[in-house]
C-alpha cells in the first residue's frame, strides 16, 4: 500500500476523484461503491474490480476530506435490493478531481486544493 | 460456490471486523457491502458470467480488501471509542485500588493486618506493573501464550508465597491465575 505524502492524495484516491469527475460530466451527479468500481473497472482497462475494503476506505478519506460527501438513497428507490450508499463530489472534490486529473497529465504529484504543494 | 455464499462469507468478515465498532459505522459499511455484493451479482449475472467465475471475483475482492479492512478498522476504533489508552489506565487505576483496599479494610478489622506506607507503595507499584502486563497482553486477541505466561507466574507465586509462609504472595498468585483464565475465556471467545 502506497504512503501518504502530506498534503497529497493516493493514486486510488485520485482515480475515484477522476472517475467521479467523468461520471459528473455524462451526467451522473451521484455514484453509488459497485458502480464506481466498475466504471473504473472499464476506464483503467483492468480486468479485476477494485477490492470492497481497499475501495471503501478510500471513499471514507475522500469524505474525511471533504472532497465527497453522502447519503442513503431514497427507500422508494430501492425495488427490493438493498439500499446504495450515494457519494457526490463537493465543490471541493470537484476542484481537487480538475487538479488531479491536470496532475496526471503533466505526471505531478496530485494535491489537495487548499494545501500547499 | 454459489455467488450468494461467498458473498455471505464476505458479511460475515465484515461483521467480525467491524464488532466493537459504534453500532452506526459497522451498519453502515455493512450495508454498504452488502448493496456492492448484491450489484456485483446482478451485473455480473446480467452479463452471463458464470457463478463460479463470480464467486471468485468477490473472493478476490475479499482477500484483495483485507489489509485495508483491517487499516480501517484501526482508524474507526482510534477515532471513534475514545482513547483506549486513558481507559486502560484507568482500568489498571481501579484494580490496584480495589485490591489495596483489601488490606486497608483488613487492618480497620482486625489487628492481625499490619501493612505500613511502603508495603502499599510496594504493593501498588506490583500490582500495577501486572495491570500494565495483562492489559499489552490483553489487546492482543489470540495471545494465549500470554494467557499461560501469566497463569504460570500466578502458579509459582502461589507456590512461593505458601513455603513461606506470605498470604500477600499468595493472593497475588491467585489474582493473576484469575486475570490468566479471563484472559483465555477472551482470547477463545475472540477467535470463534
Amino acid at each position: 500500500m502506497p504512503r501518504r505524502k502530506p498534503g497529497t492524495l493516493l493514486p486510488l484516491e485520485a482515480e475515484i476523484l477522476e472517475t467521479a469527475l467523468s461520471l459528473l460530466r455524462s451526467g451522473y451527479a451521484t455514484f453509488h461503491g459497485f458502480g464506481l468500481a466498475q466504471t473504473m473497472r472499464e476506464q483503467s482497462g483492468s480486468r479485476s474490480l477494485t477490492a470492497h475494503g481497499t475501495l471503501y476506505k478510500a471513499l471514507s478519506r475522500l469524505e474525511e476530506f471533504g472532497l465527497l460527501t453522502s447519503r442513503w438513497e431514497d427507500a422508494a428507490a430501492v425495488e427490493g435490493r438493498p439500499r446504495r450508499r450515494l457519494y457526490e463530489l463537493t465543490s471541493r472534490g470537484v476542484q481537487v478531481a480538475e487538479t488531479a486529473v491536470a496532475d496526471k497529465a503533466s505526471a505531478r504529484p496530485r494535491r489537495l486544493a487548499s494545501e500547499p504543494a | 460456490m454459489r455467488p450468494e455464499r461467498m458473498a455471505g462469507l464476505v458479511a460475515r468478515w465484515v461483521r467480525f471486523y467491524t464488532r466493537d465498532l459504534p453500532a452506526p459505522i459497522a451498519q453502515r459499511r455493512a450495508d454498504e457491502i452488502d448493496a456492492d455484493l448484491h450489484d456485483h451479482i446482478a451485473h455480473d449475472r446480467a452479463a452471463g458470467i458464470g457463478e463460479r467465475r463470480i464467486a471468485l471475483g468477490i473472493a478476490s475482492r475479499l482477500v484483495r480488501g483485507l489489509a485495508a479492512d483491517a487499516a480501517w478498522r484501526s482508524r474507526q476504533a482510534r477515532a471513534g471509542v475514545g482513547n483506549p489508552l486513558s481507559r486502560s489506565v484507568i482500568r489498571v487505576a481501579l484494580g490496584v485500588a480495589l485490591v489495596l483496599s483489601l488490606p486497608l479494610i483488613g487492618m480497620l478489622v482486625s489487628d492481625d493486618v499490619v501493612w505500613g506506607p511502603g508495603d502499599f507503595v510496594a504493593a501498588g507499584v506490583l500490582l500495577a506493573t501486572i495491570g500494565v502486563a495483562l492489559e499489552l497482553a490483553a489487546r492482543r486477541a489470540g495471545n494465549l501464550a500470554a494467557a499461560i505466561g501469566i497463569a504460570a507466574l500466578g502458579v509459582a507465586a502461589a507456590l512461593v508465597g505458601a513455603a513461606d509462609d506470605a498470604p500477600g504472595l499468595v493472593l497475588l498468585g491467585i489474582l493473576l491465575i484469575v486475570s490468566a483464565c479471563a484472559l483465555g475465556v477472551r482470547t477463545a471467545h475472540r477467535s470463534r
